[in-house]
């Protein structure tokens, strides 16, 4: 094979390396990006609407206090029984619509507990305002009736928020290890064929540096004259190659010529 | 004994002279010298052939 050949097929695998890199890096970072879209697409969406229904319901038991505490005065207990009314109903579609988008199964058996303990904890809040109502704010009675009721619905809320949590970070976990199998794989094929291409190109430039190391040494015998025992062997169909074997011409041509002298020296 | 050869270069000598031996060793690669060591085989009786219609054609 020609050295142009040779040099330019290195030169088009070099090329070839760097576009399949470059292509397999943007395949990568795609990979990379999707990973973490579909990590924010449904668990870190769940986790952030689930502390969001975990707050508001915070703020309901916060609002039924401020209205059995505050509540004898017919504005404040108008004031605080709607903005509890407000926060019920606020808990109850966050937890309803979590239920029903959230992709964790035992998440869902957790929140459809919640709902139906809170459904149960609602009435029973219910019952306690208007006898509160009734008593003329008599707040003694109405705490009796729901007096650690909201702990059932908080603890399971607590344990859909954990649940979530947990299925979070194993997401980003399970991510980072795709992540760091996906590196290490892309970092092996892209070394391998460059300690290949760079090997072929080693291996390319010693041969060419080696022969025309003997094709110099066989000129400066030439341009010496000094043909006694020479012997041109460089093989190989390229350049240096064809120059070889013109070297071979000149060779027994220079050789002729002194053998014609001898023989005139001898006969004169 | 490469008879043939060696005649070969006679007949260049005889029609061209020193500079028609040097360019039959040039062209074929084979000193006068060394034609007589090598084999009248088809090859490099073909080769000799060649190379003396080029001295032709040049002249």
């Amino acid at each position: 094979m020609k050295i142009t050949t040779k040099l330019g097929l290195l030169f088009a695998g070099m090329i070839t390396v760097f576009v399949l890199l470059g292509v397999t890096l943007l395949a990568q970072m795609k990979l990379v990006s999707d990973g973490y879209d579909a990590v924010l697409a449904s668990p870190v969406r769940d986790i952030d609407a689930a502390r969001v229904v975990q707050v508001n319901f915070k703020k309901e038991v916060q609002e039924w206090k401020d209205t059995l505490l505050r509540g004898h005065n017919p504005a404040d207990l108008a004031k605080y029984g709607k903005q509890f009314r407000e926060e019920e109903a606020s808990v109850r579609a966050g937890a309803v619509a979590l239920s029903q988008s959230v992709e964790d199964e035992e998440a869902h058996k957790l929140l459809v507990q919640f709902i139906a303990a809170d459904d149960v904890m609602s009435a029973k809040y219910a019952r306690a305002y208007d006898v509160y109502v009734a008593g003329n704010a008599d707040f003694k009675a109405a705490d009796k009736l729901v007096r650690g009721q909201d702990r059932a619905p908080t603890d399971l809320f607590d344990k859909v928020v954990q649940r979530l949590d947990a299925r979070v970070k194993s997401t980003v976990a399970a991510q980072q290890v795709l992540v760091q199998r996906n590196q290490t794989l892309a970092l092996g094929i892209s070394g391998g064929l460059l300690f290949l291409l760079g090997g072929l190109g080693f291996l390319t430039v010693r041969s060419i540096v080696r022969r025309l190391a003997v094709l110099r040494a066989v000129s400066g015998r030439l341009a010496n004259a000094d043909v006694e025992g020479l012997s041109i062997d460089i093989s190989g169909k390229d350049e240096i190659g064809e120059f070889g074997e013109s070297m071979k011409g000149v060779h027994a041509a220079i050789e002729e010529l002194l053998h014609v002298a001898q023989v005139s020296s001898q006969a004169a | 004994m490469a008879a043939k050869l060696t005649e070969f270069y006679a007949q260049a000598a005889k029609q061209y002279g020193v500079m028609g031996r040097m360019k039959l060793a040039m062209l074929t690669k084979i000193s006068s010298e060394k034609a007589g060591t090598e084999a009248d085989s088809p090859d490099n009786i073909r080769l000799f052939e060649q190379a003396m219609l080029q001295l032709k054609q040049a002249a």
